[in-house]
């Protein structure tokens, strides 16, 4: 489903990733931890070509996203995207957040987008919420209406960069919920997060990003019970005296 | 003072001073509306990324704001025709009019789009909108809903500027304060009438514009 090979980015003189090699399954859920600045975000941020790269290859179902010939608008409508800040549009309603897309990239007929959004609301849990604002929600609120309008374009890929890391801890696990009901659904993602509970929940997969490198890879509870390097010693070590 | 103002004169000009702020209104507002479209497609063209449209922005908006509106106003009324471009006083008027404003106004939206988080188009573009689309659906409404007063103020400076077409005669209503002063030798009651019905105006665009805002208006996240 998506294949990335000898993928390098670089931010002006700064190699942000290198050499990455990945391939993930349809129906496969992902989860990427590592530290700060260790290229989580650009990683994913380049599925969709949010952020261009330099050298190698992406492919999502086949198709070449790094190419000047891909149709973007159709890959992007592909692919939902969660930001950790929710990036609602604040100046729209619920409802209007989650059909604005499909509307205007799908060209779905309002009436249907709107059954289709409500439906979502209600998968999500904030069937009540549909004609708020962002303003009035809470941030676990607006990170499901967030996973709503996602799921709105139907995607073949959500990409969650760190859901949770902007919620109050009473509100993570309602976003937790919601994203293991997808997975256990079926649903292709990709999830930079550091809630290793989720991650061995339904993970099939952990990756640990350091330095612009994919350090180790592994099934969770591998991953978790007998980490192979140093670095993801390290790191585990700090997340979860941290915890 | 007012004591001594002759009142029996003003009512007598009183039919030509509302001849002139009518003139004075629908010259104002459709070069508002023209200044906005053009502010609106200047600013665009400005935060586009095509070299091209880039510069010719940026060539208008300067040249708009670094010589006097007097000028340009001149420059068209004078130089239109020997391009063999036939306006009337008014039309002239107005092309000048919008032209200036539009370059004040695509400085103000472009202030109001920077300051609209980057998150925002991000979210549109990972969500397959086009560059047109995000503007239309996510960042121009949001803009101008914190641009408004900055707006209302152009409004404000377009309508005073609008005076400065009597000096291609057309019957507006500096222009009808100018007759009634030049006529009666009253300068003081002409121009003070005329001063009076732009303060009317002002009110109205005022109200307006909090109208406008109140519409828009939405609690930040
Ligand atoms: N837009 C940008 N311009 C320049 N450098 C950037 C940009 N975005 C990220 N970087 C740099 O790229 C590197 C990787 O950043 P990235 O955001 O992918 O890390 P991350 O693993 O997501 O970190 P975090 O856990 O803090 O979100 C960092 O060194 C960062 O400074
Ligand atoms: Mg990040």
């Amino acid at each position: 489903m998506i294949r990335f090979n000898d993928v390098n980015k670089w931010f002006g003189a700064n190699h942000v990733l290198k050499d990455i090699n990945l391939h993930i399954q349809p129906g496969e859920a992902v989860v990427i931890c590592g530290p700060s600045g260790s290229g989580k975000s650009t990683l994913i941020r380049c599925i969709n070509q949010l952020e261009p790269i330099q050298k190698g290859e992406i492919f999502v179902d086949n198709i070449q996203v790094n190419k000047r010939a891909t149709n973007l608008t159709r890959l992007r409508s592909q692919i939902g995207f969660v930001f950790q800040q929710f990036n609602l549009y604040p100046h729209l309603s619920v409802l209007e957040n989650v059909v604005l897309s499909p509307i205007k990239v799908k060209k779905i007929a309002r009436r249907e987008a709107e059954e289709n959004a409500r439906e979502l609301l209600e998968r999500v849990g904030i069937p009540d919420k549909a004609d708020d604002y962002p303003s009035q929600l809470s941030g676990g609120q607006c990170q499901r209406v967030a996973i709503a309008r996602g799921l709105a374009m139907n995607p073949k890929v959500m990409l969650f960069d760190e859901p949770t890391s902007a919620l109050d801890p009473e509100m993570i696990k309602e976003v937790l919920d919601v994203m293991v009901e997808l997975a256990v659904e079926g649903m292709t993602m990709i999830v930079v997060t550091h809630e290793m509970g989720f991650a061995r929940e339904v993970a099939h997969r952990v990756f640990f990003m350091d330095e612009g490198q994919i350090v180790e890879s592994n099934a969770p509870d591998a991953f978790f019970d007998h980490p192979a390097h140093e670095r993801t010693k390290a790191f585990l070590s700090k997340i979860i005296t941290h915890n | 003072m007012l004591s001594h103002f002759n009142f029996r004169v003003i009512l007598q000009y009183l039919p030509l001073f509302l001849k002139g702020l009518w003139a004075t209104s629908w010259i104002s507002a459709i070069s508002i509306f023209f200044a906005l479209l053009l502010g609106v497609l200047a600013c665009s063209m400005r935060l586009s990324s095509t070299g091209f449209l880039k510069k010719t922005a940026g060539v208008y908006i300067e040249s708009m704001r670094a010589t006097p509106l007097l000028a340009q106003l001149y420059f068209f009324y004078f130089g239109l025709p020997t391009l063999h471009i036939n306006l009337n006083e008014i039309q002239t008027g107005i092309l000048a009019l919008s032209l200036n404003s539009g370059a004040y106004i695509a400085e103000i939206v472009r202030a109001g789009i920077v300051s609209i988080p980057d998150g925002q188009t991000e979210a549109g573009t990972a969500y397959g909108l086009t560059y047109l689309q995000r503007m239309r659906y996510i960042i121009l409404p949001q803009a101008l809903g914190v641009t408004i007063p900055a707006l209302l103020g152009q409004f404000i400076v377009l309508v005073k500027d609008s005076s400065l077409v009597s000096l291609i005669s057309v019957l507006e209503l500096t222009r009808a304060g100018q007759l009634m002063a030049s006529e009666r030798f009253m300068p003081t009651e002409g121009f003070f009438t005329v001063a009076a019905f732009y303060l009317v105006i002002y009110f109205v665009l005022k109200y307006l514009s909090t109208l406008w805002q109140n519409r828009l208006i939405y609690r930040e996240p």
